[in-house]
């Protein structure tokens, strides 16, 4: 039962969908707060190729290489991101072309591929995040392998979509927070600091998808490549809009995404001949359906992008 | 006195005096109407008393006390709310979320939904607290921001033309709602423009007239036609009896002919119903009203930027077809739109390009697929001496010129290609005295040899010196007609304010 | 306290200190990282001015790479100069390439004179259509074309790794070595592009028709009433609507225009440079990025395009060939993402003043 194709799918999806998940959280976080981040995929190569370096060179009990390595992918994140926080709200550079030009600079061919090559990054991280058996209890039929045999990422990452939750619509904060993406200049007249707000969350944004960069980088792939992440943060960009904004949602998303990417790998392992590049383009054809179909106004006005997603913030003048 | 207003003066770049030496009074318990026509300065005062505003001179006190707010949030601190004609609302949250945002305590969705139900109950401002705002009327969503005010504890409450967005029936409401609300002490500062809703609902009016209070008085001791006479009152600026060579009216070619004409504007105000309209060559024809009655609505649908639910449009005898901007000014319709910069011009390209703008796909300015810049910038040349644009030169981006000849680049272009008719959409709005008498008289020349003008403007001093015939539009409709020796200021005052019928009390 | 006044009029000189203020603060920038790393600054950027430029056979190398990017360059400084972010330029020049090596290995027999032709009009045919489709969906729908087109690019990668790995395609190689590694197959010499010049110095056919089409584009915009069209949408689609202008029409245009240049630049791949369809190649160069780095140091003017691809292709070049001798990978890719911050963080500098103003005085208030 456990080794069917289903709960090999089920497994991966999982697995895979994780850095998309982390990816796509703090988008969605950044989204709300209106700042539109396309340097996704690279913060999260930054964070991978930070993480990957601490965990080859730091001296130390494994447990402790590996929380020093994520709060460096976090910090090497959220830094990527200050920038673009910095030429998008304060200099009002066009935010589309200032987030492609982060994922230029950090990007595979980049910034991270440049830093990776300095560190000389070649062999298998010393340090990985492997699948922890809780409790003995991979083997239950079923939830086994799904609940209690994946590794701490994923594990945090279920907390994380709990607390975004929380967060956006249970608290007060969440809730400033979503004005600012939808009325800023409600959100100002409220008397709420837009600029300070969308700085912070734009900061998380990219610190969440530095741990997406360690999912890769210390999990999936554990061996450094340029531009591992291969698309994934570009996949995350339209998991949002998939997930209509909510981290719920976009958890669905992510898990179907990361099964769509790894059908091929688990298919040609099963002996079914599928060509596996036509398998590969399945994710990005989904992402392509899905956005004309909410573009072509399927979805309602509460299921609707934030109001001021994209925009600048300039207030009224004195 | 609640609001004690002494001499505020404000005034903006480019020399615009928005509120020149203003005193107000307000005492606790009382609707006090603000009265005033666009431009009058309502706003701007309002602006000062709520802190988004800084007064360049002239006090504020609140109770007695001098006041000095550096922000809104100063104001709402000191007691003083506004709802403004734009909501501060988000539309994708609730009530209730839209409350919490607002106030402080515990974030608390079901303490919020008491208060607003408890508060609606009160003051006859009912509204379903868990509903979404933007499912909402926009009665019901004034409403939530007026709760939000009370909620606040607000004892001085501003409501910015309120009943622009209301039925009949929902303005009554409101008015019963403004009623009760003074009856807890607080007063309310009614801003309109409505003569009978000021009669009906306040205690004391102070009309405002180009930035400067023109007087206080207590409402039944007053007419209508005393408050028409106060709000609109005259300007010195163009003495009809200066104009010589007034443009002769040939009576036998209807360039324009307008019938039934619907379409749909953003309120049910400002949605032109069945408009029947008719100039003839070499006349003038102005348009009145208060901004914000299907003025700009009528002549983007008559021009083809705006659809038309019904109704016909004839040019000269052609009928439209409602196939766009493009057919109309194959037609001979000219327009020159409110909105100079965005939608007249395309403010970064030359100025020669934009005189280009709508030529440029016809010989002799292009051939073929080609433009020809010779002849582009002959054209440019010539429309520059012969309407006298300043500007550094033709290739110069068009935003760099003063607001005058930004207008005269406008209007070279449109008269420029000799139209049948030409609308103009308050043409000298914002201009300084000089340009403002250019404008006109270019106006004067293009009646005289032969083009109809229809001219929206919200100016009677300039709409009496011009034209023809005067039409007054209220709430989309047609209200009145007046010809050239019968124009009476009462009376054209009264219809603007939305008071069908001579004289006396709503 | 600073503030950001926005500016009314734009001197001439910004023009042209932008980009190049761009390119100096970058190369500080770039020295400054490759000096954090433990080398030698000035010497790193010394050799690659030696090999980007040093001598004939330096700058051949270095218009063959720049050529890819002048194509690519020019689709986006068409697209981008119109406010459509079209990321897809690494697609449209896969789909480009595919097209050109399936027309050349089919025409081969033909002779050059009937296949080159054909390979040139079907990449940019392939070309516009891979940009057409999220043209479309952007301007019926107003599907964000930045997503869409990034998604494009991949599934045509996907495409293209499909003919090669995936299939027995017509484009592949069946035969001797093809046998063992998956591989392309490589077009005939006749049917490969021919070069200009002498003396050591050629320049390929796909340069010299970058060159044709960017004064096509330059004249397109000055001298075409479409062009003058291009020019009203852009400043302000509402003045474009009032003069009649179809402003949809006009975007799925442009598009398809940025997408038969980087189709052509595709073609240019198979036939001046690789002679085969390279998936794997293709996946690792990044000329659309790359391309959308040179556009925006060109500040999207075509006639500037040429120049600017021949300083990234000569990046380019000496990137490639030093590798390996202690020369980091990545660094290029650095040297371009810095490149085009600066230009874009420079950007804001044409369009606003930075002005210090005195603080204002806190004022108390006296509560009611």
């Amino acid at each position: 039962m456990n080794d069917s194709i289903v709960m090999a799918v089920l497994i991966s999806a999982i697995f895979y969908g994780t850095p998309l998940l982390y990816a796509a959280l703090g988008e969605v976080l950044a989204e709300r707060s209106g700042v539109l981040n396309l340097g996704v995929e690279g913060m999260m190569l930054m964070g991978a190729v930070v993480g990957s370096v601490i965990s080859s060179r730091l001296d130390a009990p494994g447990p402790i290489v590996l929380l020093v390595a994520f709060l460096a992918a976090m910090v090497a994140g959220a830094l990527t991101a200050l920038l673009h926080a910095f030429a998008t709200i304060t200099l009002r550079v066009n935010q589309t072309v200032s987030g492609l030009t982060l994922t230029i600079l950090a990007g595979g061919a980049g910034l991270s591929s440049y830093l990776a090559n300095v560190w000389q990054l070649k062999d298998p991280a010393a340090h990985q995040f492997q699948r922890l058996n809780i409790g003995g209890l991979k083997d239950l039929p079923i939830v086994g392998p799904l609940l209690f045999d994946q590794t701490l990422l994923t594990y945090l990452s279920w907390v994380a979509v709990a607390v975004c939750s929380w967060y956006l619509f249970k608290t007060r904060t969440g809730l400033n927070l979503r004005s600012v993406g939808e009325s800023p200049s409600t959100a100002d007249a409220m008397g709420l600091n837009v600029v300070r707000t969308r700085y912070i969350h734009t900061m998380i944004g990219g610190a969440m998808a530095g741990i997406g960069g360690i999912c890769f980088s210390l999990s999936i792939v554990p061996t450094w490549v340029d531009g591992m992440t291969a698309g994934r943060g570009w996949i995350a960009l339209a998991l949002v809009i998939f997930g209509f904004w909510r981290p719920l949602w976009v958890m669905v998303g992510a898990y179907l995404f990361g099964a769509l990417s790894s059908l091929s790998l688990i298919l040609q392992a099963r002996g079914f001949a599928v060509p596996p590049e036509l398998l590969d383009s399945l994710p990005y054809i989904m992402t392509v359906v899905v956005l004309v179909v909410v573009s072509a106004g399927w979805s309602s006005k509460t299921l609707s992008a934030p109001d001021a997603l994209g925009t600048a913030f300039e207030r009224e003048a004195r | 006195m609640a609001v004690s207003m002494r001499g505020i003066t404000k005034r903006f770049a480019g020399g615009v005096v928005a509120n020149d030496g203003v005193d107000l009074d307000v005492a606790p318990g009382e609707v006090h109407a603000l009265l005033g026509e666009n431009g009058a300065g309502k706003s701007t005062l309002s602006n000062v008393l709520t802190g988004l505003y800084r007064q360049d001179e002239g006090t504020v006190s609140l109770f007695g006390k001098p006041v000095s707010f550096s922000s809104p949030k100063d104001a709402i601190a000191a007691g003083v709310a506004m709802v403004h004609q734009h909501f501060r609302l988000v539309t994708k949250f609730t009530v209730a979320e839209n409350f919490l945002l607002g106030s402080g305590g515990s974030f608390d969705a079901k303490n919020a939904a008491e208060r607003i139900t408890a508060l609606g109950k009160e003051y006859g401002l009912e509204v379903d607290p868990n509903a979404n705002v933007w499912e909402l009327s926009v009665g019901e969503q004034q409403r939530v921001e007026i709760l939000k005010a009370l909620d606040r504890r607000a004892k001085i409450l501003i409501l910015d033309e309120p009943t622009a967005v209301l039925t009949p029936q929902e303005a009554d409401a409101l008015f019963a709602t403004m009623r009760r609300m003074t009856e807890d002490g607080r007063s309310v500062i009614f801003i309109s423009h409505k003569l009978h809703e000021v009669m009906k609902v306040s205690d004391r009016v102070t009309t405002l007239r180009d930035g400067r209070t023109v007087g206080t008085v207590v409402t039944k001791d007053v007419t209508s036609a005393d408050l028409a006479r106060q709000m609109v009152g005259r300007s010195v600026v163009f003495n009809e009896d200066d104009i010589e060579d007034r443009p002769e009216v040939d009576p036998s070619r209807l360039v324009l002919d307008v019938l039934g004409l619907s379409a749909v504007g953003v309120r049910p105000q400002s949605s032109p119903k069945s408009v029947d309209l008719q100039v003839k060559a070499g006349e003038i024809v102005a348009i009145c009203g208060v901004s914000g009655n299907g003025q700009r609505e009528l002549a983007a649908s008559i021009y083809g930027l705006l659809k038309r639910t019904s109704g016909t449009v004839k040019v000269n005898g052609v009928e439209s077809k409602q196939k766009g901007p493009r057919e109309s000014t194959a037609l001979g319709l000219a327009f020159i739109p409110e909105d100079r910069l965005k939608t007249g011009l395309s403010a970064s390209l030359p100025i020669k390009s934009n005189l280009a703008l709508k030529g440029y796909r016809f010989a002799p300015m292009s051939s073929g697929p080609f433009l020809k810049h010779k002849v582009i910038k002959a054209n440019a040349e010539e429309k520059v001496k012969r309407y006298g644009i300043k500007c550094p030169g033709i290739d110069t981006p068009t935003r760099v010129l003063s607001g005058g000849n930004v207008q005269k680049v406008l209007l070279a272009r449109e008269i420029g290609a000799n139209p049948h008719i030409l609308i103009a959409s308050t043409p000298t709005r914002g201009l300084d005295v000089g340009a403002i008498e250019t404008v006109r008289s270019l106006l004067m020349e293009a009646a005289r040899n032969g083009t109809g003008v229809l001219l929206i403007t919200e100016d009677l001093d300039e709409a009496m010196a011009l034209a023809h015939r005067l039409v007054v539009m209220f709430e989309g409709r047609i209200a009145g007609e007046f010809h050239r020796g019968d124009f009476n200021i009462e009376k054209i005052g009264l219809l603007m304010g939305g008071h069908s019928g001579e004289d006396g009390a709503a | 306290m600073i503030r950001l006044e926005p500016r009314l009029t734009r001197p001439k000189w910004l023009a042209f200190a932008v980009p190049i203020g761009s390119i100096i603060a970058a190369m500080i920038l770039g020295a400054l990282l490759i000096m954090v790393s433990g080398n030698d600054a000035l010497a790193t950027y010394g050799r690659i001015g030696e090999r980007a430029f040093g001598d004939v056979v330096a700058w051949t190398d270095t218009i063959i790479a720049a050529t890819p990017l002048l194509l690519t360059g020019l689709a986006a400084a068409a697209a981008f100069r119109m406010g459509l972010f079209n990321i897809g330029g690494e697609g449209q020049f896969v789909m480009g390439a595919v097209a050109a090596a399936w027309t050349g290995l089919a025409l081969g027999p033909l002779g050059g004179w009937v296949a080159i032709p054909v390979m040139v009009l079907s990449g940019i045919a392939a070309g516009s259509i891979w940009a057409a489709i999220p043209g479309f969906f952007k301007t019926k729908f107003g599907t964000n074309e930045v997503i869409t087109t990034l998604m494009f690019n991949y599934i045509a990668a996907s495409f293209a790794s499909f003919l090669i790995f995936g299939s027995e395609s017509f484009v592949r190689e069946l035969e001797g070595s093809g046998k063992v590694f998956p591989q392309g197959k490589v077009i005939s010499d006749d049917v490969i592009w021919p070069a200009f010049g002498g003396g050591g110095f050629s320049v390929p056919l796909g340069f010299i028709l970058g060159c044709i089409a960017a004064m096509a584009l330059w004249l397109l915009y000055r001298q075409t009433r479409f062009g003058f069209e291009i020019g009203v949408v852009s400043d302000s689609p509402e003045a474009a609507r009032y003069a009649g202008i179809n402003v949809p029409r006009t975007g799925l245009a442009v598009m398809t225009i940025s997408g038969g240049l980087a189709g052509l630049g595709g073609a240019s791949n198979i036939g001046d440079i690789r002679h085969m369809l390279d998936p794997k190649g293709l996946n690792q160069s990044g000329y659309g990025y790359t391309g959308i780095v040179v556009a925006a140091l060109a500040r999207w003017n075509p006639i500037a395009v040429i120049p600017v691809s021949i300083l990234l292709g000569g990046l380019a070049n000496a990137g490639r060939s030093l590798q390996g001798e202690d020369f980091p990978a990545g660094l290029v890719g650095t040297l371009q993402g810095l490149l085009l911050f600066c230009a874009v963080s420079g950007e804001f500098l044409t369009r606003y003043r930075v002005r210090v103003a005195a603080r204002r005085a806190k004022v108390e208030v006296k509560a009611a």
